[in-house]
């Protein structure tokens, strides 16, 4: 039954654990440590590589890698925030994937804050987007779909702080510590994350 | 004309402001700066429109396949992944609506999956009870944020429906209540929210757990937080920080005494 479950593990994934025969390491605490802090956040962990990967395939894997290392792990767990904890190292696998995948998806985030300074001065020299556009009443229009792949399109630094806030309502201090950067540039890319969505829904009228 | 990325401090405040983040003094000062300044204002409505229109996404859970998939990369006995399926399965909902049956299950191999001793405490079975509620397609068998509409659920079900307290002004809104079972006694549970985090609240008659037991102040991962009343031992079960639990602690014993 085991061995049966296991042919269908994803391709690509080249780690597993041993057999419950090996457990010296991986001992039944574990397992049973696992099913009560891992479990009941797979779904949060499974909607942020989703939101990273941008793809329901691609984020299984990456949910299956990040839980492997978990178990790994388990033991180091401290017990103060599993859904934080376990988020931490969803976001190194998908990290880690996106690296071996899709690199062009990893832009630099300083190149970033220079590509949208100079867009926004250029912006702001034509009148383009300051005007009093009636945004709020564009967002207000705004459907699921057209919202979900405006979010999609946010560069990746913007989209997880984004996703973390605003989808799995994590707090500054808690997306600071996921994403491994202080509170001060948590702040900052949530609001660029925030602008974007705003301008893009407000402009991309179909 | 150059509203369209003001990522000055005011703007960040307002972020924060949306957020809960900040604390009463500055959210105050917040209020103050949006009353007198329009433009801000604007900006404020537009992300709070923004934000609703987030938290609307439909939410998708894990797939199915894939929790097995992961139990059984991590080599999951197949106990404890039939015990932890069985709370997937919508028949499951109907066998726990039943308490005789639950109390039955309860004896036997559901435990299985997260019990860590043959003497399970009182700690360990109200930990089970809310990690099976969170895996559970709802974690309440009544789902309301309305106290009149909980309370009475409870009546023929259990012998004395639970005290049910709004807390929503002190940040802690009603999710709903289930029956769950602790040794072999059905109790009531009810379930808040802080966030998007869930709160199990359960209420054992004392003498139930008369033995003395020394109360952890977490159990892999979760806190609790126990307190008795009028004859009741409550246990509150979350994943929220430990201040955030005593807040709700207090909150909940405040209100109604």
């Amino acid at each position: 039954m085991l061995v049966e479950i296991r042919n269908k593990t994803p391709k690509g994934l080249s780690s597993t654990v041993e057999a419950p025969s090996a457990g010296r390491l991986n001992g039944d605490q574990d397992r049973i440590r696992f099913q009560s802090v891992v479990m009941p956040h797979l779904g949060d962990a499974y909607a942020l590589a989703r939101w990273l990967t941008g793809d329901r395939a691609d984020a299984e894997d990456v949910v299956q890698e990040a839980c492997l290392h978990a178990f790994r792990g388990i033991g180091s767990f401290a017990g103060v925030n599993a859904r934080a904890w376990l988020l931490t190292i969803v976001r190194r696998a998908a990290y880690a994937w996106l690296k071996e995948n899709r690199s062009a998806a990893l832009v630099m985030v300083d190149d970033l804050v220079a590509i949208e300074e100079k867009q926004s001065k250029q912006c702001a020299a034509s009148g383009e987007i300051g005007s009093q556009t009636p945004e709020a009443a564009l967002i207000a229009k705004a459907d699921a779909a057209r919202l979900e792949s405006a979010i999609a399109a946010l560069p990746l630094p913007f989209r997880e702080t984004l996703v973390l806030r605003d989808i799995q309502e994590l707090d500054y201090r808690e997306i600071a510590e996921v994403t491994k950067v202080p509170v001060g540039t948590v702040m900052s890319r949530l609001a660029r994350a925030r602008r974007r969505l705003i301008t893009s829904l407000a402009t991309d009228v179909p | 004309m150059t509203t369209s990325a003001p990522a000055d401090h005011a703007n960040l405040l307002v972020h924060a402001y949306l957020d809960g983040e900040l604390d009463p003094a500055h959210a105050l000062e917040v209020e103050r700066q949006l009353a007198r300044d329009p433009v801000l204002a604007a900006e404020h409505a537009q992300l709070e429109g923004l934000q609703r229109l987030i938290r609307e996404l439909p939410l998708e859970s894990a797939p199915q396949g894939l929790t097995r998939r992961i139990e059984a990369a991590i080599g999951m006995p197949q106990a404890a992944r039939w015990a932890s399926h069985l709370s997937h399965h919508p028949t499951w909902r109907a066998l726990a609506a039943s308490v005789v049956l639950a109390a039955f299950l309860a004896s036997g191999s559901t435990w299985f999956a997260l019990r860590p001793s043959p003497t399970a405490t009182v700690a360990d079975m109200v930990v089970a009870n809310h990690l099976r509620a969170l895996m559970a397609p709802q974690p309440a068998d009544v789902a309301s944020s309305d106290q009149h509409t909980v309370k009475p659920w409870f009546d023929g079900r259990i012998p004395e429906s639970p005290r049910v307290v709004d807390l929503s002004q002190q940040g802690f809104p009603l999710v709903g209540g289930r029956i769950d079972v602790i040794g072999r006694v059905p109790v009531p549970t009810l379930v808040y929210r802080r966030r998007q985090h869930l709160i199990s609240l359960s209420s054992v008659p004392s003498s139930a757990s008369a033995i003395l037991e020394a109360v952890p102040r977490a159990i892999a991962g979760y806190n609790i937080v126990s307190w008795t009343d009028d004859g009741l031992t409550y246990w509150a079960v979350s994943d929220v920080a430990p201040a955030d639990l005593h807040s709700f602690a207090q909150d909940f014993r405040a209100v109604g005494h």
